[in-house]
């Protein structure tokens, strides 16, 4: 694999290597879809002229690669401590993705996440205490609860905007939890504490290796469940159409023009993350056995907030590195006690203050800042090189086009500098016949243009009308009335294309 | 101004102006929409995208460009004695009109002498002496634009500009507005008045200059072709 | 019935002055500051340790002197904290793009580091303040009322009011006002603001400074004291409106009337919920908040 095309100040890696021409259309699919596993390309190498085969988006090979880690390092490393910093992660991961679904592309400034989780968790493991309830109905449970807590928040969300829901939502956690911490039944015992719910992997076998390692491989199916729901949502249609009223007012007016009912797909997707959320929590009690109240405090909320915001908005790949960074700061180094918290707090900081969507946000922001910089460069220069720049250049497939609109250009300024009045009088007086040498030039250069938008002369009635018109270039397309002047004779309509055509050209660049 | 050029973003509005003010003199400045009579007033007081060359002001340089926010310096410079009444009237709707005005008084000796200066401007309109506890939300478009003016004509400005001030006002309150910018006394500042009615201003200022596609041209009057036959005085 | 009222006032006036400082905030400069926790309760600390420093050197043991200088000294301390996160969170942000969010994002990672570090400076136990007003009661027929209830509402009231005439009349208030309603506006009248905003931050870090003193009358000072005015705070500005200062004054005496009330005849642990309801409810009818006066103009 090698650099295979080098644009001006930019190397692009792309890998590729030559197949026979066979193998170019073979195409592995996931089962079930039309969707190719790896998107692959076959083309002509421009510069060896052989054919080969290239990658085009490496994102999935990276994926891969980290969860693979994410799976087997624990189990590798195979220390209780290092099992349980690995659940959390995948825990709060799984709960980032969904919070990421609900901020980006449901567009809901939501801080409710974590209560979601925890009305699921607190749901599924009251009931599977007083009714002894096995995991997989708890899960079902949790989903249920998750999705009604949904569907009452987002009530208000239609009224509400931005701003106000963010902190609505914000509320919701602490009353919340101030209701479980004095209801009896849910909070009395253990200060919001609740043990006893049935587990995936019973009690006592979360002491061996291999109990432990299946407990961790739920939570990590777990995980993987919420990024292959993201995908389904942000990927497929509904991603789509979200996507049409993303970026602002004018994209939702728009949206709505072409029929998008934008609003109530982010009420679906929003329910439906809800809802995930609620499994989420209704799995976090049976994978370790019972809830507690430290889901709704504020504080938790905050870290899973600086993940996200660390990691990147809007996408999966920031939520969960994110998480990874945090997760690990906070748990790893616990003898650095409050100052780890604080240092989450400056690197959450810095990570807003700085960059413009986190980690994952940085490449496109430094492709940002350099195509502004390079528009304002571009405007700020005298026009001296016409249509391109140097730097488009490479990007210009025919280079024939650049020479072509140097030539023209130059052209119309010469000809601009012989524009005068007694070259307009000339023609005046002699539409047709033997002209001056410049203004033969000049009616040379107007014949020559293309002939959308050409300005001609219609002959209403021969010998007594006649009018301007523009030509509109296009079949079956008819020419246009360019004013309302009449002509009577041919000599003085030529004179007026004349005009027309000399002012077109002072009025070019 | 010299060898100014601004925009915003990848569009540049202006090209390479050079333009000079001198004390005392009222300029009127034409053109079509679109050409740059806002960015060049924007210009002045720094909130274009991005700006290029060097202004003068009062012997002190504010032009250049800027890297910071649009509008980040615009309080300092308009500080320092420059007065612009925008077009469209940013005026403040929950304030009522003499706090509108009185805001407007905001260089050094301007707010001691607010009474006085409240009380010139409420001569030069008088329509608004009736309406001074009435919030300016509910004012009428020609009110408004009184209001507008009013305010950039509270400070004690070195250099007045005004935007359009008959964008959207019916002939008669735009005649008798034009008219009553162009009484004022100057003393030793000076008035830019951005239009696109010539006809309102020739004869009223000193210069009129027309702007074209980003680029001044002076003391226009018949220079001026492309323009359709001047608008009728009712 | 009177001992009801009272309670109410008094949670009413610290409610809303937090409110009053966020409601500010918001409206002039955009930024929701959910550091305002912070503020409050390193007011707090600053009274508090105002009060060990003038222990140690056995200075003016005039009763009131003292306390005036507590009060002070807390809302200076408050002041400057607002300042400091004017300077990380506004000042850097305020023109970039995604203000609002991006803002919020920054208060609360501010919040969130400032609690840590107050749990490393003074330890997570809860610190006294002496009582301001004194512990005597006064009889209003057979109710009993705390000079310290009487005190806190008088002096809450007062300032209030002296805040919402400094805004009516003063020049920086009207430069604070015709900036709510139109930052480019107020932009061309020489309003500057990064000024403003600063300012805006000094004084409603300088009233949460004052209900954290206050408040500390009943309760303490701890890392976490800000984080429950906070969310009351907040949730106090949306129902008033934000922007709107007597809005957001009637909102805190109702919400405090509603707090008082749910202790008294129901379970405390209702409270929340009574008050979230009372919420919802108003935005229910107008969701721009009991005063509605910046309707339509930034949201």
């Amino acid at each position: 694999m090698c650099v295979s095309r080098v644009s001006i100040g930019r190397r692009r890696l792309i890998p590729h290597w030559p197949v026979r021409t066979e193998s170019l259309f073979r195409r592995v699919r996931v089962p079930f879809t039309k969707r190719p596993l790896l998107r692959f390309e076959g083309r002509y190498n421009p510069k060896t002229l052989k054919r080969e085969l290239i990658l085009r988006d490496k994102k999935p090979l990276f994926w891969t690669l980290g969860l693979f880690v994410l799976l087997v390092l624990p189990v590798a490393i195979g220390q209780e401590r290092v099992f349980s910093i690995f659940g959390i992660i995948c825990f709060y991961a799984a709960v980032n993705v969904f919070w990421t679904l609900i901020i980006g592309t449901a567009g809901l400034q939501s801080f409710a996440s974590m209560a979601t989780v925890g009305v699921g968790a607190y749901g599924a493991t009251y009931l599977s205490i007083s009714r002894h309830i096995h995991w997989p109905l708890m899960l079902v449970i949790g989903t249920f609860f998750g999705a009604l807590l949904g569907f009452i928040i987002s009530i208000p969300a239609r009224r509400l905007d931005g701003m106000y829901y963010a902190l609505l939502t914000l509320g919701l956690s602490e009353f919340i939890r101030s209701y479980i911490t004095q209801d009896k039944a849910l909070g009395g015992q253990f200060n919001g504490a609740l043990f006893g719910a049935d587990r995936i992997v019973s009690e006592d076998a979360t002491h061996t290796l291999a109990g432990q390692s299946l407990n961790y491989f739920a939570a990590f199916a777990v995980l993987l469940g919420s990024l292959a729901v993201f995908r389904v949502v942000t990927g497929g249609r509904i991603g789509i159409l979200l996507r049409t009223a993303q970026s602002s007012r004018e994209d939702e007016s728009f949206a709505q023009a072409i029929g998008v009912d934008f609003q109530r797909i982010r009420m679906f997707v929003f329910l439906i993350a809800s809802a995930a959320l609620g499994f989420v929590g209704a799995f976090y009690s049976a994978y370790t056995g019972g809830t507690s109240l430290n889901l709704f405090s504020l504080d938790q909320l905050l870290l899973l907030l600086a993940m996200i915001v660390i990691g990147g908005l809007g996408k999966a790949e920031g939520a969960v590195i994110g998480t990874v960074i945090v997760v690990f700061i906070t748990q790893w180094f616990t003898a650095w006690g409050p100052w780890r918290i604080v240092f989450v707090g400056v690197m959450m900081l810095a990570s807003v203050l700085y960059t413009r969507n986190g980690l994952f946000g940085l490449r496109q922001q430094v492709i940002e800042i350099r195509e502004r910089r390079k528009a304002l460069a571009r405007s700020s220069r005298t026009t001296r090189y016409g249509a391109f720049l140097p730097e488009e250049g490479p990007e210009i497939r025919d280079k024939a086009n650049i020479s072509e609109r140097e030539f023209e250009r130059h052209i119309r300024d010469e000809l601009r500098e012989w524009i005068s009045p007694e070259i307009i009088e000339e023609h005046r007086l002699a539409p047709t016949g033997q002209h001056s040498d410049h203004l033969e030039r000049i009616l040379n250069y107007f014949r020559k243009q293309p002939i959308s938008n050409k300005y001609v002369v219609y002959c209403e009635e021969s010998f007594k009308s006649y009018r301007v018109v523009a030509l509109s270039g296009q079949p079956g397309v008819p020419p246009r009335l360019v004013d309302d002047k009449i002509y009577t004779s041919l000599d003085e309509a030529y004179h007026a294309v004349f005009l027309r055509r000399i002012n077109d050209l002072k009025s070019q660049h | 101004m010299r060898d100014v050029s601004a925009g915003y973003g990848t569009m540049r509005v202006l090209h390479s102006l050079n333009f000079t003010v001198e004390a005392g003199e009222r300029i009127g400045l034409v053109g079509l929409n679109g050409h740059g009579k806002t960015t060049m007033m924007s210009t002045i007081v720094g909130m274009t995208g991005w700006q290029d060359g060097s202004i003068i002001f009062l012997g002190n340089e504010i032009g250049g460009r800027r890297t910071h926010g649009t509008g980040r310096n615009t309080p300092k410079i308009v500080r320092s004695g420059i007065a612009i009444a925008p077009q469209g009237d940013a005026i403040f709707p929950g304030l009522s009109v003499a706090e509108n005005l009185e805001s407007g008084a905001y260089t050094q000796g301007a707010w001691r002498q607010r009474k006085k200066r409240r009380d010139a401007v409420l001569d030069i309109f008088p329509p608004l002496s009736d309406r001074l506890k009435q919030t300016a939300g509910t004012l009428s478009g020609g009110e408004r634009r009184m209001v507008s003016v009013g305010r950039a004509l509270m400070a004690d400005a070195k250099l007045y500009l005004v935007d359009e001030p008959s964008l959207g006002l019916a002939p008669k309150i735009s005649i008798a507005l034009v008219a009553a910018l162009c009484q004022i006394d100057l003393g030793d500042g000076a008035m830019v008045i951005a239009e696109q009615n010539l006809p309102l201003l020739s004869g009223r200022c000193d210069r009129i200059l027309g702007m074209h596609a980003g680029e001044l041209k002076e003391d226009v009057g018949e220079a001026l072709g492309d323009l359709p036959p001047a608008a009728e005085l009712s | 019935m009177i001992e009801l009222l009272f309670s109410a006032l008094v949670l009413a006036s610290m409610y809303g002055l937090v409110a009053i400082g966020i409601s500010l905030t918001w409206s002039s400069i955009g930024m929701l500051n959910l550091a305002q926790g912070f503020v409050f309760t390193a007011g707090g600390y600053g009274a508090y340790e105002f009060v060990q420093w003038m222990g140690k050197h056995q200075h003016i043991h005039t009763g009131n002197v003292l306390m005036v200088g507590v009060v002070l000294v807390g809302m200076l301390t408050a002041a400057l904290a607002g300042l400091f996160v004017g300077l990380l969170a506004f000042l850097p942000l305020h023109d970039r793009v995604n203000f609002p969010v991006r803002g919020l994002i920054a208060t609360l990672a501010i919040s969130v580091i400032g609690t840590q570090l107050f749990i490393i400076l003074f330890g997570p136990q809860n610190k006294p303040l002496p009582q301001l007003f004194g512990i005597k009661r006064f009889h209003i027929g057979t109710h009993g009322i705390a000079y310290g209830q009487l005190g806190t509402i008088v002096v809450a009231a007062l300032v209030m009011g002296i805040v919402t005439f400094w805004m009516r009349t003063s020049r920086r208030g009207l430069q604070m006002r015709a900036m709510m309603m139109n930052p480019i506006g107020a932009n061309m009248v020489g309003v500057s603001v990064r000024t403003t905003g600063m300012v805006t931050l000094a004084i409603s870090g300088a009233l949460s400074g004052l209900a954290s003193v206050m408040l500390a009358q009943t309760f303490f000072v701890s890392p976490r004291s800000g984080v429950s005015p906070l969310t009351v705070g907040l949730i106090i500005s949306l129902a008033g409106g934000l922007g709107s200062l007597p809005g957001t004054v009637a909102a805190s005496v109702l919400l405090g009337l509603a707090e008082a009330a749910t202790a008294r005849y129901t379970k405390q642990s209702l409270v929340p919920f009574v008050q979230f309801g009372l919420v919802i409810a108003i935005l229910a009818f107008r969701p721009r908040g009991l005063g509605g006066v910046l309707e339509d103009v930034r949201e």
